[in-house]
């Protein structure tokens, strides 16, 4: 199986701090990749490599190479714009613009301009990207709706629903659940099981039972490193590391 | 004597509900004697017509037009500059020596007095380009004067902007500037409106930046061009107060009640501009 996305060496600083310390890994095609790990671990910074958007903080600079689909991401010639169209994000919490449900979903086609003043085109992707997060039941009436005045829930599937319409091949979540509810977060669990069939998905989590239920692969990050990687079961039942154990029994953390 | 923490408190807090009393005072006064004196005036006749018999009769039209055109030029001027200045300096601009300069240059146009722009309308606009004392001249005098106040309003509102909205953004494929325009600028606009129209209320009421650039003494006809003057309605007011004997009072307060009357308007509508999107931002 080719890996998406392959990091070799990979290294990440803040000014003099060191954030991420030779990071090696590679993430599957269409499969749930998590990485787990105390807060301030690194675990966020280093999904924020995959879309470069780490570029916004002033002074990072980054070492070693991320590959997607075999191309380095941090040639000096990468188009930033095509990355970040292929690699999207959700975010940990819900973000839609105070604009309608239509406008936000239809926010990355205009920007892309992959609309050509389509109309039944645009309203084609809405229903499409909605109906791919399971929220076009709820909201077809509604699509003149202020977004902001959904539920958490849905307010998180529409930010999904966004990030589909400009058609990405690889998902990143920060933390997605972090802001809903247990039965929110169940079922957004179940919609990344879906995705999964047609995207690949890195999600960070500090909720380790998550992990476990959603992904294929696991990550433990520790003070930048990242201690182990490999199958969430063997993780989970096998650690091969001491302090991987240690943090998914709970001893702290 | 020695007052016990309650009472002290208690008279703290007259003390201090006095100071507010006390602001509001100049202004209830202010009002009601406007009120009471200019009210007489107002009519369709004063309001639509020229002056007469050196402006002790008759209306004043051309006072009010010209005001209108002094503060329309001024917002067409100081507006897109205003606005690009804002996005520059709160999206674009790092912290160097330059724009640490020109912020520390629009702090202090702001607190230049009015009269001194007087002077610099008269010898940039008037004089250098050869303006003359002119629509044009004043327009550009009062929009050079309001520029900090759109700046900075305008910074604000784009600051106000959470974060959040710009890393989407950024995070679906789009540039810096599609980011500003499709998901900040469109949140921002009703901070930068209301600071807009605050400015141009300012703007309206000024005497001393058009005294030397664009003010005629008396001009009973309306403006054809950017190039002729006009009456505005402040100094229309301070030269029948002053330069004029024998004008009735009425005339004298109906003039600042008209006057008084389009800047609270325009300030009134801030306002609602603002409290309308208030109810409706929820980030």
């Amino acid at each position: 199986m080719e890996p998406v996305i392959v990091t070799k060496n990979l290294n990440l600083y803040y000014g003099h701090f060191q954030a991420l310390k030779d990071v090696c890994l590679s993430i599957g095609e269409r499969r749930v990749t998590s990485i787990i790990g105390p807060s301030g671990c690194g675990k966020s910074t280093l999904l924020r490599v995959f879309n470069r958007m780490n570029d916004l903080v002033e002074g990072a600079g980054v070492t070693g190479e991320v590959l997607l689909d075999g191309e380095d991401i941090y040639r000096p010639e990468t188009d930033l714009l095509r990355l970040r169209k292929k690699v999207g994000m959700v975010f940990q919490r819900p973000n839609p613009f105070p604009i309608s449900v239509f406008e936000n979903i239809v926010f990355g086609l205009r920007i892309h301009h992959l609309y050509r003043r389509n109309k039944e085109m645009l309203h084609g992707i809405a229903q499409e990207s909605l109906e791919a997060v399971l929220l076009w039941d709820e909201l077809k009436d509604k699509l003149g709706r202020l977004a902001t005045h959904l539920s958490l829930e849905q307010q998180q599937r529409l930010c999904i629903a966004r990030l589909l319409a400009v058609k990405p091949e690889v998902l990143l979540m920060d933390e997605p659940c972090s802001a809903l509810d247990p039965l929110s977060t169940g079922r957004i669990e179940e919609l990344m099981q879906e995705l999964k069939k047609n995207y690949t998905i890195v999600i960070v989590t500090h909720n380790m039972q998550q992990a476990g239920r959603v992904s294929d692969e696991t990550g433990f990050m520790l003070l930048g490193e990242l201690v182990e990687f490999g199958p969430t079961e063997r993780i989970f039942t096998a650690p091969g590391d001491k302090r991987t154990e240690e943090y998914i029994t709970g001893r702290w953390g | 004597m020695m007052f016990t923490p309650r009472v002290t408190q208690k008279i703290a807090f007259g003390v201090l509900l006095a100071a507010s009393l006390v602001v509001l005072l100049p202004v209830g006064v202010v009002v009601f004697v406007i009120l009471k004196n200019g009210l007489g005036a107002i009519s369709w006749e004063f309001l639509t017509e020229m002056p007469r018999s050196g402006m002790r009769e008759g209306g004043i039209l051309p006072a009010i037009v010209g005001t209108f055109c002094l503060v329309t030029g001024a917002l067409l001027f100081a507006l897109p500059l205003g606005l690009f200045a804002a996005i520059y300096l709160s999206e674009y601009a790092g912290d160097n020596r330059l724009n640490r300069v020109i912020r520390l240059a629009i702090v202090n146009l702001a607190g230049v007095p009015s009269v001194v722009f007087g002077l610099f309308g008269l010898a940039l606009f008037v004089n250098f380009f050869r303006f003359g004392a002119s629509i044009l001249s004043g327009s550009l005098t009062l929009g050079v004067m309001i520029l900090p106040v759109i700046i900075t309003s305008s910074r604000e509102a784009l600051e106000s902007v959470p974060k959040s909205f710009r890393e989407v953004s950024l995070s679906l494929g789009a540039t810096r500037l599609q980011t500003i325009k499709h998901a900040v600028l469109p949140h921002a606009l009703p901070g930068i409106l209301t600071g807009t129209i605050l400015g141009v209320g300012r703007a309206a009421g000024e005497t001393a930046p058009i005294l030397f650039t664009v003010a005629a003494f008396y001009l009973p006809k309306l403006p054809t061009s950017l190039f002729d003057q006009a009456m505005a309605l402040p100094y229309h007011l301070y030269v029948l107060s002053t330069q004029v004997p024998n004008v009735e009072a009425k005339i004298r307060y109906g003039t600042a009640l008209v006057l008084l009357a389009i800047v609270l308007l325009m300030n009134l509508t801030a306002i609602a501009i603002r409290s309308y999107f208030r109810s409706r931002k929820k980030w």
